[in-house]
């Protein structure tokens, strides 16, 4: 085959997970090019203007311990920062941002131009090549043949993207972008199984035509909290955000035109994400609630775009004036850009491996939208785990994959590739079996040993690191050494404040009572260290300490489910034969052939109840 | 899967014995045993046959009963053949299908089968276990409940609204930018509460359960010649054991099950305690002191016509540290002195082997530390340790969670304890995925920034 160009790695989409994996490969040293459909248009916000949100910034804090690039990007181009659940525990707390549209386009794509080994590309893909089994490269729309040793598809929505507005549809991949139809094709015509799924977007506002009197206002955070390890300061200038409210006189107007709604008159066959209902399905299947709350929400500094949070619709573009002029404070409201709903393609993600590497065709990974998932964070992080291990599948080296109990991108993995999806994944902390040990701020503690390992950290994050650990090992070492005693001062006054207390108790007890703020332990610190410990830091370390008791029990848990994994599987043990087994467990366990039980728990996609059936058959004596 | 054989019907001579047959390959070797390649009964329907060896000699007349897959116990295609209960018989048709290619099945394989193939689950293989165990009414009873899923779908409710509350909280972490109600602590503190309560009242019904499984282990103990025997005998309702007016005619333990109140009793006769004569004697009273230590209650026989002596008393401070009911035999003859203060905190009861008068007392007595109830009249009963475990670890840590809330710990805190309680019952009625708590969350409130 002859090529126009080759390269080790080629990304295709320049969305939140082709610019991850683009930017992974190329820093670990592999010839990199991202092929976008427009330059312009890399690091897009499609939808909402925002990064971040529970479960959502735990993702974004993983990606940057491990050494990806969207931490970096929002925080230098986020405009209001709010860390989110500040009155839970530690946790399930999440930094979410809002971010300056055009800003953070414009700062992801100078990040990119600036990454050695990393080329960018104008052009559509239109097919995939493979030689002797293998991913060889992928044509072009003008014709141009490019070779790679490894590919990754990162195409977002545009896989035979169908827009909808009311009964109008046209092939798009986003509103305005051509859909990439051929390369869809090209999958299909492989074999890999091919599914239908929805999502959509609401109308955006013109600021001056709305009565922000009418809203209520909402702050960021006075002192944000960053998604980076390595950012000190939040330096982009802080707006407001509003809230409102739907109507029923707005909900009844949809009742009645609810036939123009391509999502009720049958046309959508894909499935949409059951926690980001359109308008529509809010007004139908919670007809009960006799108001919606809605976000008004700048998209930047330079313009007046506002994003119409909560009102995401398919109903015909001609309507979606008058309807949101029904909102209180909205009656005299622009429309800049209707929203609409789509339709895409995805590819089951069971035919993926835990380094998103398909088993069809080795060489080819798969990120973001294309298996199935939703949201900026999901698609990143994937985009992060895809680049990472095309590079090093290129380099021969071994490939690094995550734990459910280690990470929230292990557990997104592992769900996508074991059980597939049926409507957009989006990651929740209930999700995490082991949340209480997957906070947002000890990202980097559990990850980014591996980001050093596989060489995406560099040195100055991995030395910020460490001083950090050794920062908090010292005040963590204070609550367990240091004690309240009833001689002294403090004594009477924190007994006021929670009631009994012993005559001596250590910092650590104490900040396990009820009644205990953060304050009060910094105060009764040594007074050295109390000057010399920042906020941030003592919180890590009453986290830990709060938690510690519920990680050990968690661990023990894990070690007692794992309490059969030396139990062996006979080497004529017949897989077939066990009829509660499904065609497809069968072609694993015969693919792997594992020698015990606990080999056989760590096959990726092995179900539950594939498992309870094996563990009968090996455990009851025949 | 290859094909099992065994007999379903106990071993030794019967009218009938039953011998079944499961896996694909059943339908054949019954047409190899009736010599008809084309014998093609309909399922769940009766045909009398002549079995055959591969001579043509007839072995026996038997009826026999195809079930179909997957409408069979097991889920297999499965034969029964109803044959004559001679063992002999049994024994040659048994050779004779393992030579078709049947394999013998192993312990509970039939039941295992029907469990991988989803005919039962786990709590209903073990209730199986339990019916074909069952030794008095109730249990059979009990064992019967359980394998219909009474236990599960008791528990779903529980299950139910355990689900109910850890929606209610998970929401509240989840979804904090949307617009939902606002947790009402002292609400969902009393529905758990309730919750607990239910399960821990189910839990409670183990203390009966359990012995309709197990049983209690009842041994009579004395001196010699109090009447042990004679009451064991009037208890059994038949001369189980030698009964001379010799001290010392019991040598050996004898162990026999009634059923009092629908509940297992073992009652174990044991030798007479004193200084052993000789040998043999000295061996019986070693085992009565061996099943002393085994019973889990203790009648210390005493005769009421005579006085208390020393050796009576020797006994009594033995049974002591252990559940005992001090029996005052032969109270058809006069009485001797009170005595009263060598039975100082037992239960005492009058009985008279010979005219059974207060035998009822003695069998209450005997249940009573037990804290039964009649177990023939209630509902459904606990019976299985592992499931008693469960609920108790399942309260244990709705507990837990309770007193979280209750200090206003953040829900993810109080979530653990509601996710492992989830997780205990779930063994039982089967697992709850993420999946299904998210799908419950999203068609109970509109989520959706």
């Amino acid at each position: 085959m002859i090529f126009d160009e080759f390269f080790d790695v080629v990304v295709i989409g320049g969305g939140h997970a082709g610019c991850e994996a683009a930017s992974a490969a190329a820093r670990l040293g592999s010839n990199t090019a991202l092929v976008t459909i427009n330059l312009d248009l890399i690091g897009q916000m499609s939808c909402n203007p925002a990064i971040g949100g529970i479960a959502k910034g735990h993702l974004v804090r993983e990606i940057d311990a491990l050494g990806g690039i969207m931490g970096r990007v929002i925080d230098r181009t986020g405009i209001q920062f709010r860390l989110l659940n500040r009155s839970r525990g530690p946790a399930v707390q999440s930094p979410r941002a809002q971010a300056d549209r055009s800003l953070y386009r414009t700062e992801m794509r100078a990040v990119l131009e600036h990454t050695p080994n990393l080329q960018l590309r104008q052009g559509m893909v239109s097919d995939l090549l493979v030689l002797k089994d293998r991913i060889a490269g992928v044509s072009m729309q003008d014709g141009r043949q490019i070779g790679a040793k490894a590919v990754v598809i990162a195409a977002g929505t545009f896989l035979n993207g169908l827009v909808h507005t009311g009964r109008t549809t046209y092939t798009a991949g986003r509103a305005g972008e051509p859909a990439s139809i051929e390369l869809a094709e090209a999958l299909k015509r492989m074999g890999f199984p091919v599914g239908r799924l929805k999502t959509g977007t609401p109308p955006r506002l013109d600021g001056r035509t709305i009565d922000w009197d009418a809203f209520e206002p909402q702050s960021a955070d006075e002192k944000p909290v960053p998604f980076s390890f390595s950012t000190d300061e939040i330096q982009q200038p802080q707006i407001r955000c509003f809230i409102g409210y739907t109507s029923d006189k707005l909900h009844d107007a949809i009742r009645r035109n609810l036939d123009e709604s391509p999502l009720y008159s049958g046309k959508i066959k894909g499935v949409g994400p059951r926690y980001c209902p359109s308008i529509e399905d809010k007004v139908v299947k919670f007809a009960e609630k006799d108001r919606h709350q809605l976000f008004l929400e700048p998209e930047g500094h330079n313009t007046n775009e506002v994003y119409l949070n909560g009102f995401s619709t398919s109903l015909p573009a001609a309507m979606q004036q008058d309807l949101v002029r029904m909102i209180r404070g909205l009656e005299e409201v622009r429309i800049i850009r209707p929203g609409y709903a789509i339709e895409y393609d995805f590819v089951d993600p069971r035919e993926l491996g835990p380094d998103l590497q398909c088993h069809r065709v080795p060489g080819l990974f798969h990120a973001g939208q294309v298996n199935g998932t939703t949201g900026y964070e999901e698609a990143a992080c994937q985009g992060l785990i895809a680049g990472m291990n095309a590079a090093l599948t290129v380099q021969g080296r071994e490939s690094l994959t995550l734990r459910r109990e280690e990470s929230y991108i292990g557990v997104l993995v592992d769900d996508l590739i074991r059980q597939g999806v049926d409507e957009p994944y989006r990651i929740f902390t209930s999700r995490a079996e082991y949340r209480l040990a997957l906070r947002h701020d000890n990202a980097d503690e559990r990850l980014s040993k591996y980001g050093r390992e596989v060489g995406l950290l560099g040195n100055q994050e991995w030395e910020r690191f460490h001083q950090r650990r050794d920062r908090i090992a010292k005040v963590k070492k204070a609550l367990v050494s240091e004690r309240l005693r009833s001689s002294e001062p403090a004594y009477a006054a924190v007994r006021n404040l929670i009631g009994e207390l012993p005559e001596s108790i250590s910092l650590a007890e104490l900040a396990k009572r009820s009644g205990v703020e953060t304050e009060h332990i910094q105060q009764l610190l040594p007074a050295a260290l109390r000057t010399e410990t920042t906020r941030e830091d003592l919180e890590f370390a009453l986290a830990d300490n709060l938690y510690s008791g519920y990680i050990k029990t968690q661990e023990a848990a894990i070690s007692r489910l794992n309490s059969h994994d030396k139990t062996p599987i006979p080497s004529s043990l017949n897989f077939r034969g066990m009829s509660g087994l499904s065609h497809e467990m069968i072609e694993r366990l015969e693919r792997v052939r594992p020698q015990t039980f606990g080999q056989a728990r760590t096959i990726p996609g092995m179900t539950p109840a594939a498992l309870s059936t094996l563990l009968v058959s090996v455990t009851v004596p025949n | 899967m290859d094909t099992i054989v065994a007999v379903a019907t106990p071993p030794g001579r019967s009218a009938i014995a039953v011998i079944r047959v499961s896996g694909p390959q059943s339908l054949d070797i019954t047409r190899a045993l009736v010599h008809d390649d084309s014998f093609t009964p309909e399922p769940t329907h009766v045909v009398l046959k002549d079995l055959k060896t591969e001579d043509d000699e007839v072995l026996d007349q038997a009826l026999i009963t195809f079930f179909k897959s997957p409408h069979s116990f097991t889920g297999e295609d499965m034969v029964e053949i109803s044959c004559h209960g001679s063992p002999v018989t049994v024994r040659k048709l048994l050779d004779r299908i393992q030579q078709l290619d049947a394999r013998f099945a192993g312990p509970g394989e039939f039941t295992l089968r029907a469990c991988r193939n989803g005919k039962m689950n786990l709590s209903q293989a073990e209730a199986i276990r339990d019916l074909i165990n069952a030794r008095t009414t109730a249990a059979a009873q009990q064992a019967t409940r359980q394998l219909k899923g009474e236990l599960s779908s008791a528990l779903s409710v529980s299950k139910q609204q355990l689900i109910n509350i850890i929606v209610k909280l998970e929401s509240a972490l989840e979804f904090v930018e949307d617009d939902l109600p606002h947790l009402q602590r002292a609400a969902v503190l009393d529905e758990l509460a309730i919750l607990k309560s239910t399960i821990d009242s189910l839990a409670a019904t183990y203390q009966t359960g359990h012995l309709l499984r197990d049983g209690i282990r009842v041994a009579f103990v004395g001196r010699p010649n109090v009447g042990k025997s004679s009451l064991f005998n009037r208890l059994l309702s038949r001369d189980r054991a030698i009964v001379t007016e010799l001290p010392g005619t019991t040598r050996d333990s004898l162990t026999e099950s009634i059923a009092i109140n629908g509940i297992p009793v073992t009652l174990t006769d044991t030798a007479g305690i004193r200084e052993a004569g000789d040998r043999i004697e000295a061996i019986g009273v070693e085992r009565t002191h061996r099943a002393m230590a085994d019973a889990d209650l203790l009648v210390v026989v005493i005769d009421a016509s005579t006085e208390v002596q020393e050796e009576d008393r020797e006994v009594i401070e033995r049974a002591s540290n252990s559940r005992h009911v001090v029996a005052f035999n032969k109270s058809d003859l006069p009485a001797a002195a009170e005595n009263n203060d060598t039975v100082n905190g037992s239960k005492v009861v009058h009985v008279s082997a010979v005219t059974g008068a207060g035998l009822s007392d003695l069998s209450a007595a005997i249940l009573e530390p037990f804290g039964t109830v009649d177990s023939e009249s209630v509902g459904l009963l606990v019976t299985d340790s592992r499931h008693y475990d469960l609920l108790v670890r399942a309260v244990a840590s709705l507990e837990e969670s309770a007193s979280l809330l209750k200090a206003n710990a953040s829900e993810e805190l109080v979530l653990v304890g509601l996710h492992n309680a989830l997780s205990y019952l779930g063994e039982i009625t089967g697992e709850t995925t993420t999946d299904e708590i998210l799908g419950r969350i999203f068609s109970t409130f509109c989520i959706g920034k």
